[in-house]
């Protein structure tokens, strides 16, 4: 977890959210010299995602990028998330595991029986078109911050955000991005108690 | 008057549930409505013990075969019913306490900042 907000410290302010962890967590990330607010109870992911929204909007941010600590994704990049935004006036850019140009090794099964079935029923459901369901990793504008609010505590969050991005009519795209698939996975979150990394660029001009 | 035992049973029981309501009554904690809700539930329910025939009538005028019958199936609505509300006050109160730890967690952040 040290060695991702390392990284992701190069591109921009680091804000983690402890969500109740038992563990060393709240330190360990407290000893990298970033904002790490810590939930006094578990509250689950979404929870943890809105907190560290709610607090970035507080503070001015303009962009928000959602960021898996767990190494997961590529602080590298970062950057491609953003400029969506910035250059072509996007108010959501959404991180997609199977758009062309990355290459992201997702386990066969995983993907053919568990993915890609999911994308299609959320995109039936919500009349999108998306190539991937969602893996975490995106990037939303203010205007984007101020409309969505995650109100599924739990895992649900990542469809409810698509909803949103939906119903408020956001401008929004996917960009291909790099999935690593390493030991702890989700496990690892789990036995983290979902510890989840936010990561706001402040691009004052 | 077979089942004498579980009359007086049933009854004692309706007598501590309805004592105890009118006790939270008395100290505001109960809603007028709901205190007469719960008080007539509960007085059904006695109503059902000590006179079974009554609700043959009943039964009889909503197609059901028996008064015993139409007993037990609004007892399942009520119930599912009661599960539907606390399932939504729950749920409620979960996203209550979301946002007590929300707000806490910010504030404690900015505190340290100062």
């Amino acid at each position: 977890m040290a060695k991702v907000i390392r990284q992701a410290k190069d591109y921009g302010r680091v804000v983690v959210v402890d969500d109740g962890s038992a563990d060393q967590s709240f330190s360990r990330a407290k000893a990298e010299n970033v904002t790490v607010l810590r939930h006094l109870v578990n509250r689950g992911q979404g929870a943890a995602l809105q907190t560290g929204h709610d607090y970035a909007f507080l503070n001015g941010a303009d962009i928000v990028i959602d960021f898996d600590s767990d190494g997961q994704h590529m602080a590298e990049e970062i950057p491609t998330l953003v400029k969506p935004i910035i250059e072509e006036g996007y108010e959501a850019v959404l991180g997609s595991r199977f758009l062309a140009g990355r290459f992201s090794k997702v386990p066969f099964l995983k993907k053919w029986f568990i993915l890609k079935p999911a994308i299609m029923l959320q995109n039936f459901i919500l009349g999108t078109k998306l190539s991937d369901a969602h893996n975490g990793f995106r990037s939303l504008s203010r205007t984007a911050l101020s409309k969505i609010k995650v109100q599924q505590d739990g895992m649900a969050h990542a469809s409810e955000i698509i909803e949103q991005i939906n119903t408020n009519n956001l401008k929004y795209k996917e960009v291909p991005v790099t999935i690593i698939y390493n030991d702890f996975g989700q496990g690892f979150i789990s036995g983290l108690k979902i510890l989840r990394d936010l990561l706001f660029q402040k691009l004052n001009k | 008057m077979h089942y004498l035992p579980l009359q007086i049973i049933i009854s004692l029981f309706v007598l501590i549930v309805s004592l105890r309501l009118i006790k939270r009554y008395k100290n505001n904690q109960l809603k007028t409505s709901e205190f007469f809700s719960w008080l007539f539930i509960w007085l059904a329910v006695l109503v059902v013990f000590w006179l079974p025939e009554s609700t043959s009538y009943l039964a009889a005028v909503l197609g059901v075969g028996r008064g015993a019958d139409l007993a037990v199936y609004l007892a399942v609505i009520l119930l599912f019913y009661l599960i539907f509300r606390l399932y939504l006050k729950i749920d409620n109160q979960q996203k209550q306490i979301t946002k007590i730890i929300r707000h806490l967690a910010i504030k404690e952040e900015e505190d340290n900042q100062d």
